[in-house]
């Protein structure tokens, strides 16, 4: 269902406790597309992501969002969940005493409802990404994030990614902190979730993923804008060039 | 001392500042020393397939009573109950070196107006054995004393259950320590009795004793649950920890008090305790007072701290991204609380047995 519209964003004003943080976006995502997003940290990148997911701490004073025709600032983020908006944490919180087995199959069963795998299917699926993450099994047996290292929190962000199966996936510096081969890994999982159905917005600070994830379209953010847009070149650029060049106030 | 000698606790001691002993004496007439009913107690192997080896249940002689009730001669819920069960002792002994391939559960059963046990606890040096004691069944006030020894280089992982009705319980433990013993004791209530006081003492007096102390405790409705732990390093080199969970709900009310107390001559000791509580409804309160008394300036650390609040925002945002809405994911987050140090008590036979207990109790798979 190439070209189907899964997100538009129309003028988007989102505040924090009365500072404005993100000024007027205005952002399509259609079926089968990978848009990465860059910019200097406090640019407002992981505003979008929130806002996105609905979190509570932030007031959209302007503008809509709209998932799969659907307006998505009247949803709870359950309900985004499960409707197939899927968000890769940054800093994913930790739940000690929650298995991850337990959790994974409680999730997966509350996203996918009435598509969700039986107890047998569950196991292969949870198998095969297990396999494509090279996560190994005892993993089931520990609790949520607890204790993890950072690429052990982003394997399993992804996994939870491959096993959710949303029609768009929103990635926050999924890259950060890792390693190259952790980088290639992880950049596998997000590829192999990737269909001619689903988008991808990965957030980023580095164009070196894009050599893993081949983006679509490049959007660069300064200041709650976006302030220039291309395609995979200009994540390159950037990273030759930094960001000044494209500061509108500077230039 | 007997009982009847003791001067009654006034509400300024720290024992008794949260739950006085007239609010859980049976009847408030603190010189009244009821007429109890014994319990009903079963012993077996958790899975029932086999008799716990080296484990019995008997009748405690005299040679039990004079080696095993050292705690407490001057504590006032010691001797209530030891008055009220005198000459109706029972004592569980594990052999030296026995090794039950199960853990071992101790049911107790207390039912009608007042009933009371005194337990004495004999394990034997270098036996490495898990017990769990549940308490259950509809009495309207029950009283549980608990003394012994673990003995030299054992390894005992002991967990009380509190799965009681809705009636009141008085619970005191005085347990000995051994040298090089390695000991876990669990407090478990998700629900049980409506007011209970517990109070939970713990003696490390040989060198090399090591003792992890957790608590994985619910209050409903309008319960009231006040634990005090005390652990007292005697010897050198000897190790405690006390991690204490609280989930309070409704307009119920729980309270922890610690004394972590190294005396001089522990040297090389290393203690802490910590208390968090969960408080789920603005009616709750929890209070939590780890306190510390510190007689020796050779320690490897002594901390200990207190943390209280409602479920945390971030991970109720987390959990609801990944498609849990607002009750599920809160009902998840409690029982992830209270199976936090459940996980401590013990071996994963052990831990997947008090789980199911929670799961059950909660309504919440984990």
């Amino acid at each position: 269902m190439a070209d189907q519209m899964i997100l538009r964003i129309k003028n988007l004003h989102v505040s924090i406790e009365d500072t404005e943080i993100l000024r007027g976006l205005d952002l399509e995502i259609k079926a089968g597309e990978t848009h990465a997003l860059m910019g200097r940290n406090g640019s407002g990148k992981s505003t979008l992501a929130n806002v996105l997911m609905g979190h509570p701490a932030y007031e959209i004073t302007d503008g809509t969002i709209e998932f799969l025709g659907e307006d998505l600032t009247e949803m709870e983020p359950w309900e985004r969940a499960r409707a197939g908006l899927f968000l890769s944490f940054q800093y994913p919180q930790a739940v000690p005493g929650l298995q991850v087995g337990n959790f994974l199959r409680k999730s997966v069963q509350a996203i996918r409802g009435e598509n969700a795998p039986g107890a047998r299917d569950f196991r292969a699926e949870l198998n095969a990404a297990m396999e494509e993450l090279d996560v190994d099994k005892q993993f089931l047996g520990r609790y949520v994030n607890d204790g993890f290292s950072g690429g052990e929190k982003k394997r399993f962000e992804i996994l939870q990614l491959l096993l959710s199966k949303p029609t768009l996936s929103v990635l926050d510096e999924t890259d950060s902190g890792l390693d190259i081969d952790a980088l290639q890994t992880v950049s596998k999982g997000i590829n192999a979730a990737a269909t001619d159905e689903t988008g991808c917005l990965i957030i980023t600070h580095y164009q070196r993923i894009l050599d893993h994830v081949k983006p679509s379209h490049v959007h660069i953010m300064i200041d709650g804008k976006f302030v220039k847009t291309g395609g995979a070149d200009l994540a390159i650029q950037v990273e030759e060039k930094g960001y000044e060049w494209l500061n509108p106030d500077t230039n | 001392m007997a009982y009847s000698e003791l001067e009654m606790p006034e509400r300024a001691d720290h024992l008794w500042r949260y739950t006085p002993w007239h609010r859980i004496h049976p009847n408030g007439e603190l010189s009244d020393v009821p007429e109890a009913q014994g319990a009903v107690l079963e012993l077996r192997s958790l899975d029932g397939s086999t008799e716990p080896a080296g484990v019995t249940l008997e009748v405690a002689t005299e040679e039990d009573i004079q080696r095993l009730c050292l705690s407490g001669k001057e504590d006032v819920s010691t001797q209530f109950i030891q008055a009220m069960t005198q000459g109706n002792i029972v004592v569980l002994r594990v052999a030296r070196k026995a090794k039950p391939s199960q853990p071992v559960l101790l049911n107790i059963e207390c039912t009608g107006e007042v009933c009371a046990l005194h337990l004495l606890l004999d394990v034997g040096e270098l036996a490495e054995v898990e017990l769990i004691t549940r308490l259950s069944g509809d009495a309207d006030w029950t009283g549980f004393l608990r003394q012994g020894i673990f003995g030299n280089a054992s390894h005992v992982n002991d967990v009380v259950i509190n799965h009681i009705g809705e009636g009141r319980l008085l619970r005191t433990d005085g347990i000995h320590l051994g040298r090089d013993a390695q000991v876990r004791g669990g407090t478990v209530g998700s629900g049980g009795a409506s007011r209970c006081k517990a109070d939970l003492r713990y003696i490390m007096e040989k060198e090399g004793a090591s003792l992890k102390v957790n608590g994985s405790i619910l209050t409903l409705d309008g319960m009231h649950n006040d634990h005090h732990v005390e652990i007292l390093h005697l010897a050198p080199e000897t190790y405690s920890r006390l991690d204490w969970h609280s989930a309070c709900s409704g307009k119920s009310r729980t309270i922890g008090t610690g004394m972590l107390r190294i005396e001089a001559g522990a040297k090389g000791a290393d203690a802490g305790q910590l208390f968090h509580n969960l408080l789920l409804s603005k009616y709750a309160e929890a209070d939590s007072i780890p306190e510390l008394e510190v007689s020796e300036n050779d320690v490897v650390g002594c901390g200990h701290g207190t943390a209280n609040g409602p479920v945390d925002d971030d991970q109720m945002f987390y959990l609801s991204t990944r498609g849990f809405n607002e009750t599920e994911a809160r009902d998840v987050l409690v029982a992830a609380f209270l199976n936090a140090t459940l996980t401590e008590m013990g071996s994963t036979v052990l831990h997947q047995h008090l789980l199911k207990t929670l799961t059950q109790d909660l309504a919440v798979e984990l």
